[in-house]
């Protein structure tokens, strides 16, 4: 390919994937009527007018959202990483029966996802009683397919013999998995990466789970959008603003070992 | 696996069951729940058990949902979403993959993380933001693109033509960059000794994208293309808060996930149709899986002939 053309290309798309954030950032510092013309990228003055406003917790409570957001997507990323490489480490080095029906079992969880059964789910949660509680968004997001997927791939590089190694020192197979923990580690922080992303996004699970009172970021930004607030659209920018953050600095640390995990796992 | 201990399956069962245990109280129980809920009459007070008994009247929902114009539209409409984004997203991120890979080290980095941003902003958030920003009167796709190409102003988010394209947008801008960076790492991945063959046999550019990029991307590209249409089909929050809850103008952004939604909680009226929305909801799922096999069928017969 031309170097020219490719250039070209990336910069086009650096310029659209970028741009719509420093218009978001800016425009947490526009009145409404700045706002409504789009074409402006900077405000006319900056005060973080609009940030104190939030925090306040005048149209809704931002802290809390947020909290909960990290909270619930920080817990059960933990939980599905460990849960989906135990799985993964035992179908990548293990034979015994009933293994192809696990695989089957994790296929079919990416098949029908969890927003295809969000009605029955809810009336279980109902039955459960267990409506309103975080924990419920929290345990039913665990059992990941694609995370046993991705830790099966993962785990093929490890070599055979230092299973059977272990096989003759007569170690069960959770000490192996034990032992070869703090060989994984970039794995493990990429898929926690990726579970992170896809659970700090949840919108209708949590709309049907959680009460009121205790809402994560998606619902609070919907909650903010909807017109009967009348907030100001700079305060739905700042909120998107501060939204993002967290994430951002959580993918930036940890981006270089996500490279190298993701990498090695394509090689298979 | 061979040459491998053959364990039995009681001493893999302390590793096993943690995920074992969740598949089946958060997957198998709400599955089976959504099949009896489907087969109940909506009139019946499933909510509260006490009050009304459970009656079952057969396959009724399914039928009411075969024979519902939205359900075709929803499906449809969320066909086109899924085909539309995926068909658009993968070579695009495969053209963005191969011009990062001639790139420089440090720099690859830097740009593969800027491009990564807008898979993890919040779809919520951003909706709003692209409302105002593309899809107005004054919005920018109008101002810097359509007026100037000599056309009017298109209004995206009212007219029933263009709802669905900025849909599709809206998810080729979401989930390019995220593509893009896992086929650098395919591509990185690719053995250093493929390219010095390539040089000593003067491959030319083209052709040592077709011989060794491609099939180095191929797999990944598979993952990719399923991880899309499950996401496409089970995305809601974009959609959701872009049209507020509604499909749009004459229903053309109405998406599977959101019309079940829609069904199963009708704002305002009070009266759940929770089997209708089993019903439908349970009707998706095969249909995605039939849609998949179809198209691994295709690559496999592609491959083969």
């Amino acid at each position: 390919m031309s170097r020219l053309f490719s250039f070209i290309l990336l910069l086009c798309f650096l310029i659209v994937s970028l741009y719509p954030f420093a218009w978001m950032f800016f425009s947490s510092f526009k009145t409404n009527k700045e706002i409504y013309q789009p074409a402006q990228l900077f405000p006319e003055k900056f005060d973080g007018q609009a940030y104190g406003m939030l925090l306040d917790g005048k149209f809704v409570d931002f802290g809390e959202g947020l909290w909960q957001s990290f909270f619930i997507a920080g817990s059960q990323s933990l939980l599905a990483t460990f849960v989906s490489a135990l799985v993964g480490f035992v179908l990548a080095k293990y034979s015994f029966r009933g293994k192809t029906f696990l695989i089957g079992a994790a296929l079919i969880i990416i098949l029908i996802p969890r927003q295809a059964l969000v009605v029955p789910i809810f009336e279980w949660f109902n039955f459960l009683g267990w409506t309103g509680n975080s924990w419920s968004l929290i345990l039913c997001g665990i059992a990941s397919g694609l995370g046993v997927i991705f830790f099966t791939q993962s785990f093929r590089h490890l070599p055979d013999e230092l299973i059977e190694s272990s096989k003759l020192e007569g170690f069960s197979p959770w000490r192996v998995f034990r032992l070869i923990l703090p060989l994984f580690a970039p794995g493990f922080m990429t898929y926690f990466l990726l579970h992170f992303a896809l659970c700090w996004q949840e919108h209708l699970l949590a709309l049907l789970l959680l009460d009121d009172n205790a809402l994560t970021l998606p619902l609070t930004l919907a909650k903010l959008s909807d017109s009967s607030h009348r907030a100001p659209e700079a305060i739905g920018m700042a909120a998107a603003t501060l939204s993002f953050i967290p994430i951002l600095v959580l993918f930036g640390l940890f981006f270089g070992k996500m490279r190298t995990a993701l990498s090695q796992l394509s090689l298979s | 696996m061979t040459g491998l201990p053959k364990k039995s399956f009681r001493q893999l069962l302390p590793l096993l069951l943690p995920f074992m245990l969740l598949w089946v109280l958060f997957w198998v129980v709400p599955l089976v729940m959504g099949i009896d809920l489907s087969l109940q009459s909506p009139n019946s007070g499933f909510l509260d058990p006490q009050l009304e008994t459970v009656e079952y009247v057969g396959t009724e929902n399914y039928k009411r949902t075969l024979n519902d114009p939205k359900f075709y539209k929803a499906l449809s409409n969320t066909f086109v979403y899924v085909v539309g984004s995926v068909l658009c997203i993968l070579p695009l991120a495969f053209l963005l993959a191969v011009s990062l890979f001639e790139c420089q080290r440090i720099l690859r980095g830097i740009l593969a993380f800027c491009l990564l941003i807008p898979g993890l902003a919040l779809p919520g958030a951003m909706s709003k933001l692209f409302y105002l920003f593309f899809h107005g009167r004054e919005g920018v796709l109008n101002q810097y693109l359509v007026i100037p190409l000599g056309f009017d102003p298109i209004n995206w988010m009212m007219d029933p033509d263009f709802i669905m394209p900025s849909l599709i947008m809206q998810s080729i801008w979401r989930w390019t960059g995220v593509v893009t960076l896992f086929f650098l790492c395919a591509l990185e991945g690719i053995p250093k000794w493929h390219f010095e063959v390539a040089k000593l046999e003067g491959l030319s550019p083209l052709s040592k994208i077709r011989q060794i990029l491609i099939p180095g991307v191929r797999k990944l590209a598979l993952f990719v293309a399923v991880f899309l249409t499950v996401d496409g089909v089970a995305s809601f929050s974009g959609a959701y808060s872009l049209l507020g809850g509604s499909g749009g103008m004459m229903d053309s952004g109405l998406l599977l996930v959101t019309y079940v939604y829609q069904v199963a909680f009708p704002g305002g009226s009070g009266r759940f149709d929770l089997p209708g929305a089993a019903a439908m909801s349970l009707m998706v799922a095969p249909m995605v899986a039939a849609f998949l096999y179809l198209v691994l069928k295709i690559r496999v017969l592609l491959i083969k002939g």
